[in-house]
């Protein structure tokens, strides 16, 4: 009876908005891997370490900027960059040269990297909990549906759109985005017709990462800044891309929306097994979709 | 024949003179001590680890200077990577390869769990938990050979449950992480509010994966539901996202919240101002509380040799190093089951005041700190206030429970 006093209509509404601000944030990330998933075909595990070092680059730049606001958004436009940079010294002297291997070994290879990447990010930022706080407007909350709906949660349902349409734009109106997708489908073609596919797939990695870093960035104010968030975020961002389809940037977003939603609805109407929703209805998806929902690229 | 027999003479009693210094007792226990740290050095728990093994060297280095019965305290260190499987392992192989006297560690309550039955039950080497928190350590699954020097979730619980049994509130949320910690300590906590006063509802509990990231829509839930108080039951990683929610949800300014640890300053002051304000927290030790000689002096010396000021772990592996000396001394010896008859009961000074190492469980007797988070003046970072001292006697199990609790 408990439960159902507290399922109503304004709480539906509230527990919508949360998992859509989720979903956003797990959009940005899967996006990234899922592009990288499309292009490279690269299961890249270590995609979750270039979040935490876009978390933990927002932690330092907005230190470094005195953490205020000024701060803030420096560390939000700037640490993708960092991860960026990371990945491509990463692509350049080590994925360039793996391509052609199976999937196993890219899976294997990937797993090792991010093991290193956990022990360097520990070496540079240490073991200590960090945290960096979002602009005094994006502090506290603001009512919606008769409950409180954190200010920052409204920024991200405004940011998740932007990376999406801007992905959109890119692959679809950039001649490198055109490129990117064409070597996604066929990539001897696209080196045939003298395209050189090695730097479309640098930069494609690069693009990738420099979204898991955008990701780490923006979850940054809403969590703790800490040695394991790779392994927090990685397990649920491949199972986004599985479910959504391979390879396929609105797979990611309609993974990503499912996921976040589930997740938020499961704790409103069972929350002592809210944990199990979203991957009970991985195995649902997967059992009736087992390429995913939408088409997958491999 | 004169010469032949000096010189057999000479043999004899060089062999004699050896014979005596191999067989008096002071020589044969003038060696060091061997300490064997088990703890997680990679992860996130790793910053406890690191703290514990602070306040442990600390304590060692003014221990050498005068020695123990004659030798020092050695210490040697494995991570574990919290890790049971890994824990086990190098616990076995301290006792096997570098004989240990005494083995310690780790934030890991599994691991510790794992280590208290494998192996010092078994191979009968005292293990000293320092900061695990499960009650069953020295609780249902004590046993001789393991002692804890930390607070569990039993003394945990009952605080909250006996402070907020002294409140008006009576349906209740819980929620927290989804392991055997965030659970035992829910559990303790209820157990001890209900029976404190019986009038008391749950009305929901909601579980999230520890590290969880965002718990907006625990926290709306919660919110949804009205209840009179919430108990969250989370700690390490978990802890600073649940205050991020909560402070903004303004959860605190809705319903009071008590969280165990809530009030440790490894968690606010990362947080900084964004840490919400009047949040009930209990701790067992502060680095500014309590206000006396001892605990300044000794958060001036750690913050002199690592720059920073002590959290509860580094004071938990700081009473640990005592206890070893000390049980040593008493022991007069480095034999195992004296060492062990030397600890039972034991008292020592620490910088809060007297503490005993009960003989009935083996589990540290610790008072408990009670408080309410609130912006430091002068400080970036909130503090615990209001703090009241809840004794060990109140927070503790009586050795009759923990009879009970293990069928004697």
């Amino acid at each position: 009876m408990e439960l159902l006093q507290t399922i109503t209509l304004p709480a539906l509404g509230s527990h919508l908005l949360v998992g859509l601000s989720r979903a956003m944030i797990l959009f940005v990330v899967t996006s990234g891997m899922s592009l990288v998933l499309g292009v490279l075909r690269v299961p890249n595990v270590a995609h979750g370490s270039l979040y935490m070092i876009g978390a933990f680059a927002a932690f330092s730049i907005s230190h470094l900027f005195g953490g205020g606001p000024l701060g803030f958004w420096l560390a939000l436009i700037l640490s993708p960059f960092v991860v960026a940079a990371v990945s491509l010294i990463a692509e350049r002297s080590l994925f360039c040269h793996l391509y052609e291997r199976e999937h196993l070994m890219l899976l294997l290879f990937t797993f090792a990297l991010m093991l290193i990447l956990g022990d360097l990010v520990k070496m540079v930022w240490g073991a200590d909990y960090r945290s960096i706080m979002a602009p005094e407007f994006f502090r506290g909350s603001v009512t919606l549906f008769e409950a409180p709906f954190p200010r920052y949660n409204l920024f991200l349902l405004v940011v998740g759109p932007l990376v999406a349409v801007g992905l959109w734009l890119f692959s679809n109106k950039t001649r490198v985005g055109k490129i990117a997708r064409a070597a996604a489908v066929d990539r001897e073609m696209v080196g045939a017709i003298g395209i050189n596919v090695s730097w479309v797939f640098a930069f494609a990695f690069v693009l990738g990462c420099f979204l898991a870093g955008l990701g780490g960035a923006l979850v940054s104010p809403t969590v703790s800044i800490t040695i394991g968030m790779d392994h927090d975020i990685i397990m649920d961002a491949f199972l986004i891309v599985t479910i959504g389809g391979l390879g396929n940037m609105w797979g990611a977003m309609v993974g990503s929306l499912i996921f976040g939603i589930t997740q938020s609805f499961g704790v409103l109407f069972l929350p002592q097994f809210a944990i199990v929703f979203p991957y009970l209805e991985v195995v649902i998806i997967l059992i009736w979709r087992p390429t995913g929902l939408l088409k997958s690229v491999w | 024949m004169k010469q032949g027999f000096s010189v057999a003479g000479i043999a004899l009693l060089g062999c004699l003179l050896a014979m005596t210094l191999v067989f008096l007792p002071g020589h044969a226990e003038a060696r060091n001590i061997k300490v064997g740290i088990i703890d997680c050095y990679s992860g996130p728990a790793a910053v406890y680890g690191n703290d514990a093994l602070n306040g442990f060297k600390m304590a060692v280095d003014e221990i050498n200077k005068e020695g123990v019965l004659g030798g020092k305290i050695e210490w040697t260190k494995r991570d574990t990577k919290f890790k049971v499987d890994l824990a086990l392992n190098m616990a076995k192989e301290l006792v096997m390869r570098e004989d240990v006297d005494v083995i310690v560690g780790t934030i890991n309550s599994g691991a510790a769990m794992a280590v208290s039955e494998a192996i010092a039950k078994k191979e009968k080497v005292p293990f000293i938990a320092w900061i695990s928190k499960s009650e069953k350590i020295t609780g249902e699954k004590g046993h001789r050979y393991v002692f804890s020097t930390g607070e569990n979730t039993a003394m945990a619980g009952k605080a909250g449950g006996v402070a907020l049994s002294k409140k008006p509130y009576v349906k209740y949320w819980i929620a927290g992480d989804d392991y055997e910690y965030g659970h035992a300590i829910g559990n303790a906590a209820w157990r001890n509010l209900k029976a404190g006063k019986p009038d008391v509802e749950k009305i929901g509990e909601s579980w999230w994966k520890p590290g969880e990231p965002d718990l907006t829509p625990y926290i709306t839930a919660i919110l949804a539901a009205k209840p009179d108080a919430v108990i969250f039951c989370t700690g390490g990683k978990s802890m600073t996202n649940v205050l991020k929610a909560v402070k903004a949800t303004g959860m605190a300014e809705k319903v009071p919240i008590w969280i165990h640890t809530a009030t440790d300053h490894a968690v606010l002051k990362p947080l900084g101002s964004e840490a919400p304000e009047g949040v009930m927290g209990t701790m067992d030790y502060h680095f500014y509380y309590p206000d006396s000689k001892t605990n300044k002096a000794f958060v001036e010396k750690f913050e002199a040799a690592y720059g920073q000021a002590p959290g509860f772990p580094a004071f938990h592996g700081y009473i640990t190093a005592y206890y070893i000396a000390e049980a040593f001394k008493k022991a007069g010896s480095l034999d195992t089951e004296k060492f062990i008859d030397a600890l039972e009961g034991m008292k020592i000074q620490s910088p809060v005041g007297e503490l005993e190492m009960r003989a009935c469980d083996h589990q540290v007797v610790l008072p408990m700190y009670l408080g309410v988070t609130k912006k430091a003046e002068g400080k970036d970072f909130a503090i615990s206030t209001e703090i009241v001292t809840l004794t060990g006697d109140e927070v503790m199990p009586t050795c009759d429970e923990i009879k009970a609790a293990r069928g004697e």
